[in-house]
């Protein structure tokens, strides 16, 4: 059975490699994505499901951590990283697998043994370990938005971000929900996540984002699917698999 | 009971010595007059209590005993001199015992003088006015006292000796206040020519200390691991597929390492072999990230041989990578430009990667920068960063050019 892998990179001749040794050393993955970046890498990760995930810890946008933190136990996540002498001894004492830059093949093989023994059990929760982590690497944190600029009609509005009911992936816009009006902005969800606040914005879907204010209930359709009733407003938002736990008592 | 008396001794020196090498143990001396003597000698400065401890160690035990030996021997044989100079004046015993008496006490006395010599007046007129008055008085009190002895009238005796026990008061007094005032004042320079001596030393200490770290320091901010292992595993990956890339990736970075490893770092350079350093290392970083990075290099040919800090332009432009470039989504564009401005040149390196906002509070490289600056121009030279609209960041050096076309 194949194993479907994310591989997120951002160099770009590093990721070829990474992606050329996967294939020799472990020829029943199956790489299903290849981010350049750490919004890209979640977005394919909602989009493929992958059951590993070789994340850079440092990339554009989110930051490998990031990505693992929001990937939770959803997957197998092995990190990669150039020298870091305090992360090293972090990711020794933790669960998660890590491969140290420029990648060599042999420890490459270690690293795939170890996750095809893990792959029938449950990914390791990553809690404690990215706490540790983030401490090791000081990155810098995305400046979170107070105000989106956004063209309506012939008018630029300054629109607060409180005030925005939801975000929703609109072809090649995103199109910004308001109670009285709405907008639309050139900046896709993914790249829109990083600045927004993760407890007052929930992503429940892919390409959805919504003001936890505006949520006036989360409906169960049928075992699989949930939506959401958003208040003082006639949509219903549907929830992804990978979001229901949010809703889960 | 002689043993326990060596015994003794011995406990005692070891104990003031153990003081002598560090104060702080004064106080763990059991109460008494050991404790009071201990007390005092941790109150000595640091260069009275080596001095004394090497004179203790010196004639510790048997070595001291062995040099009051030898002092006896010497007072004794000039002792017996004086009997034999004229045996009708001095008796065999009654010289004996006065030359070890005087020759002793003007040795103990010269020992305290030495070891006490911070604590002595001053060679002076006053130090002077004492001792020869103290020595008059007593030549004047055993005049009188050999008087009462006598059974002579007080008055007689003064008359008799009077002149004579106060001239040679006055004649011990100024031999005395000689030798005082000669040791007292050469060991008063020695310590002096001493304590300048130490303070010269740590400061010297310090200044070493201050120069390696900063060295260090320049060396950290410089070649960082992650530059190193990320470009070796772009070589790595570029010698499988495109060798032709890869030997130019070698090239760049050996130009880059060669300049960064070597004495080139803390030298002036000329502003054209800078711009070379910057060039390697940005076409590295062009090979490593591809698209995203864009950049341009301007230098007017007039320009080329000022002279500059070496590795300095370097570190503006690896913090418009560090900063800008590698965490901006799109990458973006480095524009590195120099240019003439009256008596001074301008250098701005403009990115316009994601700005100040998302980049961590001044950095090494950034510290570094100003601290070498200052060294160099000490104040003459300018360095400003400022945000640049919609987004990026544009670092500005300004040097001072010397009349002779060069900066110095």
């Amino acid at each position: 059975m194949k194993t479907n892998v994310l591989i997120a990179e951002d160099e770009p001749l590093m990721r070829e490699r990474l992606l050329s040794m996967l294939q020799t050393c472990w020829p029943q993955a199956h790489v299903v994505a290849v981010a350049e970046n750490g919004n890209d890498a979640w977005d394919s990760f909602l989009e493929h499901e992958p059951q590993v995930a070789f994340l850079d810890i440092r990339m554009p946008g989110m930051s490998g951590l990031e990505v693992a933190e929001r990937i939770g136990n959803r997957a197998h996540v092995v990190f990669v990283t150039a020298y870091d002498q305090y992360a090293v001894s972090a990711f020794e004492a933790g669960a998660v697998d890590y491969l140290l830059k420029p990648v060599e093949t042999s420890r490459l093989e270690k690293a795939i043994v170890r996750l095809q023994d893990k792959l029938s059990g449950p990914p390791a929760a990553l809690q404690s370990i990215l706490s540790q982590l983030k401490a090791a690497f000081p990155m810098p944190c995305a400046e979170k938005l107070t105000w989106i600029k956004a063209t309506v009609g012939k008018q630029i509005k300054l629109i607060d971000v409180s005030a925005v009911l939801y975000f929703q992936s609109d072809t090649k816009y995103t199109r910004v929900v308001l109670p009285d009006y709405e907008a639309f902005i050139r900046t896709p969800i993914k790249d829109l996540l990083g600045g927004l606040d993760q407890s007052q914005f929930w992503q429940i879907h892919r390409s959805t984002v919504v003001n936890v204010k505006a949520i006036a209930a989360a409906q169960r359709i049928d075992a699989e699917r949930m939506e959401v009733v958003v208040k003082d407003h006639p949509t219903r938002l549907p929830v992804s698999r990978a979001f229901t736990h949010l809703f889960r008592e | 009971m002689l043993k326990q008396l060596i015994r003794w001794n011995r406990e005692w020196e070891d104990e003031i010595l153990a003081v002598l090498a560090d104060p702080a143990l004064a106080r763990k001396v059991a109460p008494g007059y050991r404790r009071h003597a201990a007390q005092r000698l941790a109150k000595l400065s640091t260069i009275e209590r080596r001095q004394l401890r090497e004179f203790s160690v010196a004639y510790r035990g048997s070595k001291g005993a062995l040099a009051m030996v030898k002092l006896i021997l010497l007072f004794s044989l000039m002792g017996l001199a004086l009997h034999l100079a004229s045996p009708a004046k001095f008796g065999m015993i009654e010289s004996l015992v006065l030359s070890n008496l005087l020759g002793l006490s003007t040795a103990f006395g010269l020992t305290s003088v030495w070891f006490n010599y911070r604590r002595l007046p001053r060679p002076g007129v006053r130090s002077f006015l004492i001792i020869t008055g103290l020595a008059s008085l007593g030549a004047l009190f055993g005049a009188g006292l050999v008087a009462v002895v006598h059974g002579k009238p007080l008055v007689d005796m003064m008359e008799e000796v009077g002149r004579t026990a106060a001239l040679a008061g006055f004649g011990a007094g100024i031999v005395y206040t000689t030798i005082h005032n000669i040791v007292a004042g050469w060991r008063n320079r020695e310590y002096e020519l001493l304590t300048t001596q130490l303070q010269l030393q740590t400061q010297q200490e310090r200044q070493a200390r201050e120069m390696t770290e900063s060295r260090l320091r320049m060396l950290q901010a410089q070649i960082e691991p992650h530059f190193l292992f990320n470009t070796l595993g772009a070589v790595q990956q570029l010698a499988q597929t495109e060798c032709p890339r890869a030997a130019d990736l070698t090239a760049n970075l050996i130009t880059f390492l060669r300049a960064s490893l070597g004495e080139m770092r803390n030298q002036q350079v000329t502003l054209a072999s800078e711009f070379q350093l910057v060039k390697a290392y940005l076409q590295v970083m062009k090979t490593r990230l591809a698209s995203r990075l864009e950049f341009t290099l301007t230098l007017p040919e007039d320009l080329a041989n000022v002279r500059v800090p070496g590795m300095l332009l370097l570190t503006l432009v690896e913090n418009s990578i560090k900063h800008g470039i590698e965490p901006s989504l799109r990458g973006g564009c480095i524009d590195v430009r120099v240019t003439h401005r009256d008596a001074s040149v301008r250098i701005d390196v403009c990115d316009d990667g994601v700005g100040m906002s998302a980049a961590p509070a001044a950095g090494v490289g950034l510290a570094n920068v100003r601290e070498r600056l200052r060294l160099v121009y000490a104040g003459l030279a300018a360095y400003t960063v400022t945000a640049l609209e919609p987004h990026g960041v544009i670092a500005t050096l300004i040097i001072p050019l010397s009349s002779d076309g060069e900066t110095t």
